[in-house]
Order: C-alpha cells, then sequence, then structure tokens
C-alpha cells in the first residue's frame, strides 16, 4: 500500500520534470493557492471563533467588574468623609477568586483606566488605590519586562495613568527607544512621574517630538498638578532641537510666560520660514508690544506666511500703535489673503479709534474691500 | 425629588454618573445618544439635564439649544460636561443658554456641589417669578 | 483564399508570432499575479502595523486637545432632498474639537437647497474669499443663524456637471489647513476625522535641514525639508446597501445582499485592504478613493486642485500633488488606513455600474496619457517607477492583453492547435490563484476588525471569490474595453442618474444622483 503510494508519488514527479517550465510553474503555484486558500479559511474560522470567545467572556465578566468598582469607589459610603488614603475596601469582594485570573486583571485595569479618565479627586485617588490594593501594579510591572515593545508600552500607559512611580532607571533608557510609540509613551510617563526634573529630557532629546505625540504631552505637561512649569525660554534659546523649540512656543503662549519674549524675539532671524512663523504667533498670543516694531520692520522681507501672521500678531497685540500700518495693507496690498488679515486685525482691535477706522474705510474703498469689511465684521462667521 | 437627565455616549461615565447621582437621591434619567436624549427631552420631565458636547446623531450643543429655545423647558438647568478643551465651544455653550462647564476627568464632589447650588438658585429664581406673578 | 488559410494555419510568421505572443503573455501573466502576491504581503505587514501602532494609542486624545489642526470637511450634493438633512446632520457630529462642514449645492433642481435651509436656520451671508481653483460661479453662501450649527457653512453654486468642480468651490471657501473630501450621501463613521489626520501627525522620519545660499528675494536662507510630508490619507470603503442605518448612522455592518454590490464589495475589500495597504506599506499609494480622503490643502491648491475635465478627478489630483511634491524635491507620502470608515451606496444595476466603470477606466486612460512624461522618470521617484508602470501594465493593458488573449484563445481552439491537458492547467492556475488573493484580501480585512456579525456573512463573501472569474470579472473587462473605446472617440460622458434607494427608516423616495 504503502509502496504503491510513494511509487505512484515517484511517477508523478517523473512526469512533472519532463513537462515544459511554465507547465511545472503553473503546477507549482496551484498547490500553493489551493493550500493558502485552505489556510486563510482555517485562520479566518479560528480567528472568528477566538473573537466569539473573547465577547462572549466580555459579556460575563465586564458587568462583574464594573459593579465591584461601582461599590467599592463610585458609591463607597466612606467617600469624601474621611480621607482616601484610609478609605478600607471590602476585602471578599476585591479579592474574589474570579479576580485571581491574568486575563480578569487585564479587563479590571483596562476599565479602571477608563474611569480614571473621566474622574479626578478623590474618586480618581480611590481607584488608584484600588489599583494598588489589588496588586494591579505587579500585573503591570510584570508587562514592563516583555520582549514586545507594545506590551511595554501598555505597561507605561497603564502605570502612569495610575500614577504609579516607575524608577527613573528603568524609563530614562526607553525615552530614547528606537520605537517612536514606545519613546513617545516613556517620554509622558517620564514627565509625569518624575518628582524633581520632569523637563529634564527635553535637554537630552534627540529625536523628534511628532506632532501627535505633542498632544498627549501637552496635555499630561497642562493637567498634571504639582507640577514645577520652567521658564520654557530656556530650551527655545538653546535647544538644537526644532520640534522641542516649537512645542515650547506652544507652551509658552499657553502659560503666557512674558519673560520668554526676548528668547522669542531671537527666533526672528531665523533662516526657517516656518520657525519664523512659529515665533510671530507666539508672540502675537502673548500680546508683546515690544514686539511690535520689530515686526513691522521685519514684514517687507518676510514670505507670504510669516506676513500673514504678522498682521494676525498684530491684531493679537492690539495696542493700536499699528492701526495705520494695518490700514495701508488692507488698502494697497495687492493679495486677497493680506487684505483679509489685515481687516481682521483692525477690526479686532475693538477700540473707539479702530471702529472709526473702519467706518472710515468701509465708506471709501471699493466693493471687494467692503466685501472683505463685511465678512470680518459678520458673527456668524469665525473665520 | 429633583430629576435629573444624563445624555453621555461613553457607557462608562453614563453609568458611573447615574450611581453617584442616585446614591446622593437624585431622581435620573439617561441617554447614550442624541436621538435618545431629544425623545427623552420631549417626553419625560427633569429639571437638570446634564450633558456630553460629542455623540452620535446630534451634539451637545444642539441639545442646549433645543432647551432653551422650548418655552416650556425654561426651568430646566444645563451643565454641559465634556472633555473638549476647545475654549470657542465652551464659550458657544454658554452662549446657548448652559448654566455650568465642567471639563473631564471631573470632581464628584464638585457636580455635586454644582447640582445642589443650580437647585437652590433655581428655587429662589423661582420663587420670584411666582411672586411677581401674583 | 485557400492560400490565405494555408498561410494562417502553418505560416512560419503566425507561427514565429503566436509562439512569441504565448510566451509574452506567460511572462505577463505570471508577473502580474507576482505582483498581487507581494501585494499580499505586504499589506499583511503594513496592516499588523498599523494595528499594533493603534490599538494601544488613545485617539481621543486629539478631541481635547487645543493642539488639534482644523479641518474642514467639503461634501458637495446634487439633488439629494431625500437624505440631505439627516446626512448633514450625521457630518456634524464628527468626534473632533475643530472642523467646519461645507456643503455644496450644485445647482440642484430639486429642494435640497430649501430643506437645509429650513432645518437648519441658515441665512445668506458676505461671504469674502479668493478664487484659488477654477470653479463656476458661487451664487450665495450660507451660516446658520443657530449657533450649535456655526460649523455648517453651504455654499450654493451653478452646476458644474461634476464633483471636481463642486469640490473646487468648497476648497475655496475653506478655512483650515486639511480638508476631507466625501460625498453628502457616503456615511462615515465618527471617528474619521481622527483616523485621518493621524497620519499626517505622526510620520516618522521628521527632519530639516538648512542648506543653500540666501534667498535672492527675501535675504533668508530657505530650508530644505528633508522629511516626508503626507500630503493626503485615504480609507477603506465599502457598500452601504444591506447595512442597518439608523439616522445616517450605521448601525451594523452587512455585506450587500444583491449579487452585483456584493461582487463590488468583495472587490473593494481586496483593492483597499489588500492593494492600497500594500502600496502603503512601500510609500507608492497611487490613489486616494474619491468616496473619501484627506488632503493637505497648501499642496492641494498649489497642484491646481480637481480638474472638472478628468474622468477620474480623485487620482488625477493625487498624480498632481505627488508631482508637485517632486518637482520641488520634497519628499511626501500618502497613506492609507485599513479600517472602514466610509460606506457608500454601490450601484445595483448593470446600466449603472456599467457607466461607472467605463468612467473609471476612461479615466485612467485619460490620466495615463496626460501624465504620460511621468511613466519611467526616475525624476518622479517611485511615483514614475512604481506606480506608473503598475497602472500602465497591469490596470491599463490589463484588460486589452486579456481581451486579444481570448481571442487568440478561440483562435487556437479553432485551428486546433490547442494543447488542452496544457491550456487546462494553465487556466486553473489563474482561476485558484485569484481565489486565494481574494480569499487572503477577505482573511487581512478580517483582521483588521470584525466587521460581520455573522458566520453565513463572511462564508457569503468568500464565496464570491469563486464566482468572481465567471461572472463579474467578464462584466468588468467589457466595460473597462467600452471605457477605452470612448477615451479613443473621445465620445460625450453622459453623466447618468441613479435611482437611490435612500437607506434605513427612510420612505423610498425617487431621488436622482449622479453616478459616481
Amino acid at each position: 500500500m504503502w509502496s504503491d503510494l510513494t511509487n505512484l508519488l515517484y511517477q508523478a514527479y517523473e512526469q512533472y520534470s519532463f513537462l515544459p517550465l511554465f507547465i511545472e510553474i503553473a503546477l507549482f503555484f496551484i498547490f500553493i493557492a489551493i493550500f493558502a486558500t485552505i489556510f486563510a479559511y482555517g485562520v479566518i474560522l479560528f480567528r472568528r471563533w477566538k473573537g466569539y470567545v473573547h465577547d462572549k467572556r466580555m459579556k460575563f465578566i465586564r458587568p462583574k467588574v464594573e459593579e465591584m468598582i461601582t461599590e467599592q469607589v463610585l458609591i463607597n459610603e466612606n467617600l469624601e468623609q474621611i480621607p482616601v488614603e484610609e478609605i478600607e475596601f471590602d476585602q471578599a469582594a476585591i479579592n474574589d477568586k474570579i479576580f485571581k485570573k491574568p486575563w480578569v486583571r487585564q479587563v479590571v485595569i483596562d476599565i479602571l483606566i477608563q474611569y480614571r479618565k473621566n474622574f479626578r479627586g478623590e474618586v480618581g485617588e480611590l481607584l488608584r488605590k484600588l489599583y494598588i490594593d489589588m496588586n494591579l501594579t505587579k500585573d503591570s510591572f510584570e508587562k514592563m519586562k516583555s520582549l514586545k515593545w507594545e506590551r511595554k508600552i501598555k505597561a507605561v500607559v497603564e502605570l502612569t495613568q495610575m500614577d504609579v512611580q516607575i524608577s527613573d532607571v528603568t524609563i530614562l533608557p526607553l525615552t530614547n527607544s528606537t520605537n517612536p510609540s514606545l519613546r513617545a509613551a516613556a517620554r509622558n510617563a517620564y514627565i509625569q512621574l518624575s518628582k524633581n526634573e520632569p523637563f529634564k529630557f527635553f535637554d537630552v532629546a534627540t529625536e523628534p517630538i511628532l506632532p501627535w505625540d505633542q498632544l498627549e504631552l501637552f496635555r499630561i505637561i497642562t493637567t498634571t498638578k504639582d507640577i514645577a512649569i520652567p521658564n520654557f525660554s530656556r530650551w527655545v534659546s538653546y535647544s538644537t532641537n526644532k520640534s522641542v523649540v516649537s512645542f515650547c512656543l506652544k507652551l509658552i503662549a499657553h502659560y503666557d510666560q512674558q519673560t520668554a519674549i526676548p528668547a522669542v524675539m531671537d527666533l526672528l532671524n531665523n533662516k526657517d520660514h516656518y520657525f519664523r512663523a512659529n515665533a510671530i504667533n507666539c508672540l502675537g498670543k502673548l500680546g508683546a508690544e515690544a514686539a511690535e516694531d520689530r515686526l513691522t520692520k521685519i514684514y517687507a522681507t518676510q514670505p507670504i506666511h510669516c506676513q500673514l501672521e504678522i498682521l494676525k500678531a498684530l491684531g493679537r497685540i492690539a495696542s493700536g500703535n499699528n492701526l495705520e500700518f494695518l490700514k495701508n495693507e488692507f488698502l494697497f496690498s495687492s493679495n486677497f489673503d493680506v487684505r483679509m488679515a489685515a481687516a481682521r486685525s483692525i477690526i479686532k482691535h475693538n477700540t473707539p479709534a479702530s471702529r472709526a477706522m473702519v467706518e472710515d474705510l468701509r465708506a471709501t474703498t471699493y466693493e471687494e474691500n467692503k466685501l472683505i469689511i463685511s465678512h470680518c465684521l459678520n458673527p456668524l462667521i469665525k473665520h | 425629588m429633583t430629576t435629573i437627565l444624563i445624555i453621555e455616549d461613553d457607557d462608562i461615565m453614563l453609568k458611573a454618573v447615574r450611581n453617584i447621582l442616585t446614591k446622593a437621591g437624585y431622581n435620573v434619567l439617561t441617554a447614550k445618544d442624541g436621538k435618545e436624549a431629544f425623545d427623552k427631552m420631549e417626553n419625560c420631565e427633569y429639571d437638570i439635564v446634564i450633558t456630553d458636547l460629542m455623540m452620535p446623531y446630534a451634539n451637545g450643543l444642539e441639545v442646549v439649544s433645543r432647551l432653551r429655545s422650548d418655552s416650556t423647558k425654561r426651568h430646566v438647568s444645563i451643565i454641559v460636561v465634556s472633555s473638549v478643551g476647545n475654549e470657542e465651544t465652551i464659550t458657544e455653550a454658554f452662549r446657548l443658554g448652559a448654566d455650568d462647564y465642567l471639563k473631564k476627568p471631573i470632581m464628584a464632589g464638585e457636580l455635586l456641589i454644582r447640582l445642589r447650588k443650580l437647585i437652590e438658585n433655581r428655587s429662589t429664581s423661582n420663587l420670584k417669578l411666582v411672586t411677581k406673578k401674583k | 483564399m485557400r492560400s490565405f488559410a494555408y498561410f494562417f494555419s502553418q505560416g512560419t510568421f503566425w507561427d514565429v508570432m503566436g509562439d512569441f505572443y504565448q510566451k509574452a503573455v506567460f511572462i505577463y501573466g505570471t508577473s502580474l499575479l507576482m505582483a498581487y502576491g507581494l501585494l499580499a504581503i505586504m499589506s499583511l505587514v503594513a496592516i499588523r502595523r498599523y494595528i499594533k501602532k493603534n490599538t494601544i494609542v488613545d485617539i481621543n486624545i486629539i478631541v481635547e486637545s487645543p493642539l488639534a489642526p482644523g479641518i474642514s470637511v467639503i461634501a458637495p450634493a446634487f439633488n439629494e432632498s431625500v437624505t440631505i438633512v439627516q446626512n448633514v446632520r450625521s457630518l456634524l457630529t464628527f468626534n473632533y474639537p475643530k472642523f467646519e462642514v461645507i456643503i455644496v449645492n450644485d445647482g440642484s433642481t430639486d429642494d435640497t437647497l430649501d430643506k437645509l435651509i429650513d432645518e437648519f436656520e441658515l441665512v445668506q451671508v458676505d461671504y469674502a474669499f479668493r478664487e484659488k481653483l477654477n470653479c463656476e460661479p458661487i451664487k450665495r453662501v450660507f451660516k446658520s443663524l443657530n449657533s450649535a450649527y456655526t460649523k455648517l457653512i453651504v455654499i450654493d453654486k451653478v452646476n458644474g456637471k461634476s464633483k471636481a468642480d463642486a469640490s473646487n468651490a468648497g476648497i475655496n471657501l475653506s478655512s483650515y489647513d486639511y480638508f476631507l473630501c466625501t460625498d453628502v450621501d457616503c456615511i462615515l463613521e465618527k471617528n474619521t476625522l481622527i483616523k485621518l489626520i493621524k497620519p499626517f501627525m505622526d510620520e516618522e522620519t521628521t527632519k530639516i535641514k538648512e542648506v543653500g545660499e540666501p534667498c535672492m528675494e527675501c535675504g533668508f536662507q530657505h530650508i530644505k525639508e528633508d522629511y516626508r510630508k503626507v500630503i493626503a490619507v485615504g480609507a477603506t470603503l465599502r457598500m452601504v446597501n444591506s447595512c442597518e442605518v439608523d439616522e445616517g448612522l450605521i448601525t451594523r455592518v452587512k455585506p450587500p445582499q444583491k449579487l452585483l454590490p456584493r461582487f463590488q464589495e468583495m472587490e473593494y475589500i481586496r483593492a483597499f485592504v489588500l492593494g492600497k495597504m500594500g502600496w502603503d506599506f512601500i510609500n507608492a499609494v497611487p490613489n486616494v478613493s474619491g468616496g473619501l480622503g484627506m488632503f493637505d490643502k497648501d499642496v492641494a491648491i498649489k497642484a491646481g486642485g480637481y480638474d472638472s475635465k478628468s474622468f477620474g478627478e480623485d487620482m488625477d489630483l493625487i498624480t498632481r500633488m505627488g508631482s508637485y511634491m517632486r518637482v520641488h524635491d520634497r519628499k511626501y507620502a500618502v497613506r492609507y488606513v485599513p479600517e472602514t470608515l466610509c460606506w457608500t451606496e454601490g450601484p445595483t444595476t448593470l446600466k449603472v455600474f456599467g457607466r461607472q466603470r467605463s468612467r473609471w477606466s476612461r479615466g485612467l486612460a485619460q490620466i495615463m496619457s496626460i501624465h504620460r512624461r511621468i511613466l519611467f522618470n526616475p525624476r518622479f521617484g517611485r511615483l514614475g517607477l512604481i506606480v506608473f508602470p503598475y497602472n500602465f501594465f497591469f490596470e491599463l493593458l490589463a484588460p486589452l492583453i486579456e481581451f486579444f488573449g481570448i481571442l487568440y484563445y478561440i483562435y487556437l481552439i479553432y485551428t486546433h492547435q490547442i494543447n488542452w491537458p496544457y491550456a487546462i492547467i494553465l487556466i486553473i492556475f489563474v482561476y485558484t490563484y485569484s481565489v486565494m488573493i481574494t480569499t487572503l484580501a477577505l482573511l487581512w480585512d478580517q483582521i483588521t476588525f470584525k466587521y460581520y456579525k455573522k458566520w453565513s456573512e463572511v462564508i457569503g463573501l468568500c464565496f464570491m471569490a469563486f464566482l468572481e472569474p465567471f461572472v463579474y470579472h467578464p462584466l468588468i473587462l467589457f466595460f473597462a474595453l467600452k471605457g477605452y473605446f470612448n477615451f479613443i472617440t473621445g465620445r460625450k460622458h453622459v453623466w447618468g442618474n441613479m435611482q437611490r434607494q435612500g437607506f434605513g427608516n427612510q420612505p423610498k423616495k425617487d431621488t436622482e444622483m449622479k453616478a459616481a
């Protein structure tokens, strides 16, 4: 029987080797294709089954976890009555057999994080205490040791969300990881958790901070309590990492750091157009009257998008000193966008002088400019 | 008893706020999207609305604007709860007639205090209305 | 007469030609199939990378951030009276902090505009704008008195007979740096804006270096941007035909029940999940589909916006944006998101379907002839050396080669020259291979997201892979050839009207729309 089969195969092979090349190739691929198709069906089947099991498990476990958290935290009798540190959980409830399984513990962590995103204050603190009391920190630190970067990130994110200290030795090497996602997560954790010098990595960051990562970074910097906000002009002057500088410009504007104005004005000499535009934008948001003269002086030599930023900045500063300048730009510029920006900035002044100017312009100028003014004055139009 | 309508598309948050408010002794109605919200706004009695800004079918601003344009719902107070950090949107909410704004993550204690305050204010202003009529 | 037949059957010239053709076709066919195989592998890597990168990310971070870039959503509408209000409503509920919705009423002849005015309390405003892109005159601009709808702008313009023209009008009025192009009758997922803006913001290898002499005009040294700028991002499309839709929101995804749209669903999955994602992996995405795409406004305007004369305006725009970047020596990328963010109604009748397909292939032929200087031009980098050659050989020429191949086959059969066993083996080869590719595409799709709830739905879709070569493929071949014929003869394209079914609980009412 067996020899028959091998014989058959051998014969088939012998015949196969006599076939023309293109038929051999075709036969080979027919075999591959049939195998791959069957394999693909197998994988689809397996994945759907796994997904089904997962859904079913979630359906079963989520309400239980939510109920436990609701009882222990949200409607805890002691909440706001005694300090959070002194609140004790019902040991029987949180040490339930069901919460021993690793996958259930992961679900608990995920749900706790969702709650933490919605609640701060006492409830937030108590959620954190639950995380620690259930010894979920151990699970997170376990993941940290994983070789897979996505698991490492998950660990870092969990610990950061729960405000659990990660030692500098563990986290600092990760801030310069070659994997951008891991790098970003580590950076965020470092800023939020480092007690003494949270902004230290600005000094050493060699890789760019991507715009997407800036979102999270900005949120952490602006919402973490007891974070010491430094004077960001330091990095504006000395950092060679452009993304750090432009990010600092945004922070300076957000914290209205007036002392940074000279450092930001130094950037007006920078060779990069986009950089200069960012600096001008920042000066405008700071309402830097001291910069006005410089801005109008360099105006003529700037490329268009910097010019627009200057006009916008003059409107934000709104000192009234440059109304004539804006008026001239509005009346004589050949560029539509410039006229639009100038008109907006005049209107933004909103002083008696500027209002008179707007009325005057409206009465005397030609049709298109009139349209620009009524566009900018219309409260229904925001841009 | 004061009835509160919570409009929120995040399931976790909706349940959590519902539990907290129920425990604090309020009567709670919930809606998980714009459609359900409009439905309940029409057909139920409530005194305070707590609404999110972004959800399916409608946005929170529409909820506010609809409540404020309905003369039978004048007495309803509105608290906007959202994670939106965009100042324009918040100003817009107030302009449309929202009474208060809380940014997520919220403090449960703060929410309760603000609710209490709104209810107190309302009862005094209602009193005024009543006396005027007389 | 006899000598003629003799020449045909035994003449050496035709033997040599036939032999040459046979070999060329075999090599061509094998390399086409290999290309598909390669795409399948590359797309799997790209999809896995995307999933790894994005499951751990909290996309809502952008919602609360003041740093979120603004996006203008542009949706042209032509005679969409039945669904306009709920679709605009659903466009206004995107999960995003900073966006505007620009509805371009492209000279509708029904009450589309009136419905919008009534529902959203619109008033006409004086709107100053500059026509950066060509379009038919804009008659009026509307804004809402109700500040719950501040995000909405409605434009009433003269019908420009194309989506391109209407989109250009929208771009002219948009005020943010990015714009999203879609159709008002498409149903979009509420996180669409977040998911499409993300690739713009996390493109890696961002580095800038200073080079060269100070500029003659402004006195400053210019910057050579040595980073890859993302100029456009697209996402997967799917058929809405049998999905459960409730007031402009998908509540349950189902593959279409009717055969024709179901074939299209399968084809879309293959083209997007397997095709576009594969190209994404080597940064050579040829096209961002017209149904849904986000673009960098600055580059789009500099490249000249949409061409209203083009039959494939979406691919035309991407080609021009890409060549603009290359001409200015800047690196760029077009990215694709493997998740389905847009559901569109696929044609259900052969007539409309045929018109759509003929138009697509005509568009391709047009683009290839307009931009022929890009083909094999190393100056255009990947665009000239990968995207264009692939499209030229395997998209443009494929129907022609296939058509002549069939003719040749028939001739061989007729003259009894065919080696039947070999022919059958070759046919089985092509058939099994095409089934494999489609099945893999469906598998990749299941990996990305478990769209369909039921088993039977997935199987129903997989089944299409077996039928496709006999039923659907010949249709596509026929309509593609018809499109080429129209291209060569320069026949005017008739703007067809498609009977809209209306989704969900909408009453069935006949309205018209442009066929794709």
